[in-house]
């Protein structure tokens, strides 16, 4: 067990700051709840590192989190979309017949 | 108004990111290929109602939740609407903090040693109510109030969902890197 685990003491601004990690880094928070928050993590450097660890956390995540498509698919949602205006143009080419 | 016209120039750039997405969603390549072409029929079809000038990303999205949900969840009986035992805050770090009695910038590596393939499955080991708000928050990177509407629960759930949904996605992490050996004795 690291020591400064053991000795993070948590007081009232570390358990407000836990609690609203997500929200801050997901910018939801007021400009004033925000620098409440800020002021404590200059001060505490448990709670730094938490939200520098839950930031990267986050950054990964949005990083390694996607897919790359098949090659053929912007093809396919091409000629589908084509498709579908070939379509429409007939049936108004039909409405417009007297 | 937009244009119909100008449908493939302005929507076909979110073509991948929609199939990601989607892929996250079902969790298999031809169902997921299936909903990006409904949703891209869909939006094609309602362009003409789409406000130019408003988020066409996020307009893109609520088509392909809402194809989605109305596919899926058909098929369900009920809606799966899994609760998550409580897990602790800053679970991960704390795990690691613990395992390895690491400094700071060895629980950064651990992240780092993840692949895209540990990401990928973390997410997708979620249950739905959960796995739809994370990924719509932490990949795609849309507000509360978007995943809100795209969701059609309100705002609160929508944290409380993302808050418990984005822990278990840390303890898979956390499984996932001891079954990885990126933690333990040693390091």
């Amino acid at each position: 067990m690291d020591p400064e685990h053991e000795t993070w003491k948590m007081t009232a601004g570390c358990d407000h700051a836990v609690e609203y990690v997500y929200q801050f880094l997901d910018e939801e928070l007021t400009w004033w709840h925000r620098a409440r928050i800020k002021w404590h993590l200059r001060r505490c450097s448990h709670c730094e590192s938490a939200y520098e660890f839950e930031s990267k956390l986050k950054s990964v995540i949005r990083q390694r989190g996607r897919s790359e498509p098949p090659p053929e698919l912007f093809d396919t949602l091409r000629a589908l979309i084509e498709e579908e205006r070939s379509n429409r143009d007939q049936d108004q080419g039909q409405d417009d017949r007297p | 108004m937009a244009d119909q016209a100008d449908f493939e120039r302005d929507a076909m750039q979110y073509a991948p990111q929609l199939y990601s997405a989607a892929l996250r969603m079902t969790r298999n390549p031809a169902d997921a290929e299936d909903i990006v072409q409904e949703t891209f029929l869909k939006a094609y079809r309602a362009y003409d109602s789409f406000q130019e000038g408003t988020n066409l990303k996020a307009w893109l999205y609520r088509i392909l939740t809402n194809t989605y949900i109305n596919k899926y969840r058909k098929k369900q009986r009920r809606p799966n609407e899994v609760e998550l035992g409580e897990l602790q805050d800053l679970y991960l770090y704390r795990r690691l903090g613990e395992a390895s009695g690491a400094s700071v910038s060895a629980e950064k590596e651990v992240l780092d040693a993840f692949v895209d393939q540990d990401i990928i499955e973390a997410i997708e080991s979620l249950p739905e109510n959960f796995r739809m708000p994370v990924l719509l928050a932490d990949v795609d990177g849309f507000s509360y109030k978007e995943i809100a509407e795209m969701l059609d629960i309100p705002i609160g759930t929508v944290m409380s969902r993302l808050h418990r949904g984005r822990k278990a996605l840390q303890r898979k992490l956390w499984n996932v890197a001891q079954e990885r050996g990126l933690v333990g004795p040693g390091t």
